[in-house]
């Protein structure tokens, strides 16, 4: 069975269209990384498979039910994480996941799912004073009862210092080896690329791209150098030499910076070939390509297949 | 003990197999009844009720046994009820319904926790039910919490305590509270700023507190004179009108119960019209009643006045209490299916 399937999605709201005709499956035992820039529709994707929002035509299937139809029957195999949400500040971490297991008829232990989302410490304190990140644990930990078959998190790292992120992707992984399919979005690649399977990459409302995290990778390839050297006098034989090798896209002089476009794997030879002709390196940094970029290069892919 | 409590939990479990809203409710309570502003409720409730009790008791107000005494003992409850407290329930507690309801749901859709609610298995509609329930219970408790403690000094005082009256007039005004909190918390799914739902909800209370009689007393005039509809058949639009605000329905089902007549249901809907009207036709055609004069002495002079009185049979049954009360409690049905419909077609 597949986990969600979208089929024909189209949304329009008053003045834009959010979402253009997205076909859409996620297997089951997926991970599945949803990327896309702002405003690209990944939310209103989400919203819809929840059911807070109503497709203007085509449809969406979770767990083979009709998202619309039949949300309420979802929402008990399935854990969110949805965005922009609040929690109840006079409630404590205890009665917001009582509440939840009460509501879904599961029987977690409240203490154990705060301890793994690394909340236990704040158990019985009320909701209110929470920062956003613990706020995060918690939605987190609601989201965590009674084992769900999907769980579908928006933009799960939000609020999250870079270990929190850490933590959220070793909670992504456990839930993912107990056999749960995990749909999540991101608009940040290096969060995708390390715990999924499957990423879909949405812009402008269309899906352009679904592919391994491999196929990603490669697609990814392009990155700039920023290389400062020390003397530019003979320079140019350097510069030819680089302009020569295959992985290398674009050359550019200014005074002491030489820009290079190139392939990940092209470093080292860019910088043999300064060594070789004579030309000291002060300083180099490398630029990867942006999700833009990367988003750039897969629609330029479209157009040339 | 422990059978005790799992008596409490058997019902609480079969009651969330039961309701799909119940848990909402649930919560609900729990986190509304942690508000600043709920304990500030219960207070002032309970100074508005009691205090006028509690002054009495302090004066020693109707003791002894005087005549003027013994009116205090034998009417003082029947006073209290209709000349304070149904107006203390008709003029506040809507408006603490407001507050309490107001925001239910817009607030939760601003905030976006509504939709950690909503990925739970809960329904729009298991949400709007598990609101009302639960906003209900914030206001109800308080209500009759303060409504205990009035008995209470009630029973101490020199009036006479008549425990069915205080029953009805507790259920009656409980009620009335719940279907205003079920009326404000519907108006609260229908907006998605909590302030466009607490202006609506105003609106809806003065215009059912201070606009709707008038207006219908207005129609009632147009009826007959712009089109000619005369006789009962225009009175009996106007109380059917009036009949439907809850605010009135409130009003006449505690007079009829404080009505001490053979005709406490006809004399209720008889004084729900205005001076004006024709008291004959709508004795008669209206109300069943018939229309006779009584002998009274008027400072030594004996006078003939026009009196309504029972006739053979009671008034129609549409007018009878049982179903004022129904119309009344069914504004909760109404109100929360008006809003089902908006809130369900929405996005979020």
């Amino acid at each position: 069975m597949t986990a969600i399937e979208l089929d024909g999605l189209r949304k329009e709201f008053a003045d834009v269209v959010a979402l253009d005709g997205v076909d859409l499956t996620v297997d089951e035992g997926e991970v599945f990384g949803f990327l896309g820039p702002n405003g690209a529709g990944k939310s209103t994707t989400i919203n819809i498979l929840l059911d807070f929002v109503r497709p203007t035509a085509g449809s969406a299937k979770v767990l083979g039910r009709d998202a619309q139809e039949r949300s309420a029957e979802i929402g008990e195999r399935i854990g969110v994480l949805p965005e922009g949400y609040d929690i109840y500040e006079r409630l404590s971490a205890r009665e917001h996941l009582e509440f939840v297991v009460e509501s879904k008829d599961a029987d977690d232990d409240p203490g154990a799912l705060l301890e793994r989302v690394g909340l236990e410490d704040a158990i019985d304190r009320r909701a209110g004073g929470y920062s956003k990140g613990m706020k995060q644990r918690l939605a987190l930990a609601m989201a965590l009862v009674g084992e769900p078959d999907l769980l579908i998190l928006d933009e799960p790292t939000t609020g999250l210092d870079p270990n929190g992120a850490r933590e959220m992707r070793e909670v992504i992984r456990e839930e993912s080896d107990r056999g749960a399919t995990v749909f999540f979005s991101s608009h940040i690649l290096s969060q995708v690329e390390s715990v999924c399977d499957t990423v879909g990459i949405l812009q402008d409302g269309q899906l352009i791209a679904k592919d391994s995290v491999e196929g990603l990778r490669d697609a990814q390839g392009d990155m700039t150098m920023v290389v400062t050297v020390g003397e530019t006098g003979g320079i140019d034989a350097a510069l030819d030499e680089i302009r020569a090798l295959q992985s290398v896209s674009d050359v550019d002089l200014d005074t002491d910076e030489v820009t290079i476009g190139c392939e990940r794997d092209a470093k080292m030879a860019v910088l043999n070939a300064f060594e070789d002709n004579g030309i000291p390196v002060e300083d180099f940094e490398t630029q990867e390509a942006s999700l833009e970029d990367l988003f750039s290069s897969y629609t330029e892919q479209e157009v040339q297949a | 003990m422990s059978t005790q409590q799992g008596g409490f939990a058997g019902l609480d479990r079969t009651l969330r197999n039961t309701f799909g809203w119940y848990a909402v409710s649930k919560k609900e309570f729990k986190d509304a009844i942690r508000s600043k502003g709920l304990g500030l409720l219960g207070v002032i409730f309970t100074i508005l009720f009691v205090s006028p009790v509690a002054a009495a008791l302090y004066l020693d107000f109707g003791a002894g046994t005087g005549q003027q005494a013994q009116a205090i003992q034998q009417q003082g409850m029947q006073f209290l009820l209709s000349n304070l407290y149904t107006n203390t329930v008709t003029l506040l507690v809507p408006i603490v319904a407001i507050f309490v309801g107001f925001a239910a749901i817009s607030k939760e859709r601003t905030s976006g926790s509504l939709k950690l609610l909503l990925s739970l298995p809960y329904s729009r509609r298991d949400v709007l039910i598990g609101k009302v329930v639960g906003r209900s219970a914030v206001l109800g408790v308080p209500l009759l919490a303060s409504l205990g403690m009035t008995a209470l000094f009630l029973v101490l005082s020199e009036v006479t305590f008549k425990p069915e009256l205080f029953g009805l007039f507790t259920l009656f005004s409980v009620l009335f509270a719940i279907v205003f909190t079920a009326i404000t918390v519907s108006i609260s799914a229908a907006f998605s700023k909590s302030i466009w739902s607490a202006a609506a909800s105003f609106i809806v209370y003065f215009y059912f507190t201070f606009v709707w009689n008038g207006s219908v007393n207005t129609i009632g005039q147009l009826l007959q004179q712009e089109l000619g509809v005369t006789g009962a058949g225009s009175w009996h639009t106007v109380l059917l009108l009036k009949l439907l605000n809850p605010n009135q329905a409130y009003k006449t089902l505690t007079n009829s119960m404080l009505n001490t007549g053979d005709t406490p249901e006809l004399s209720a809907r008889l004084s729900m019209f205005s001076r004006n009207a024709d008291q004959q036709t709508i004795c008669t055609d209206v109300l069943n009643g018939a229309w006779t004069t009584n002998t009274v002495q008027i400072g030594g002079q004996t006078a003939q006045v026009p009196t309504c009185a029972g006739g053979g049979t009671s008034v129609p049954f549409y007018y009878s209490d049982p179903v004022v009360l129904v119309a009344m409690v069914a504004w909760i049905g109404i109100a929360a299916a008006v809003s089902y419909y908006t809130f369900d077609q929405v996005d979020l």
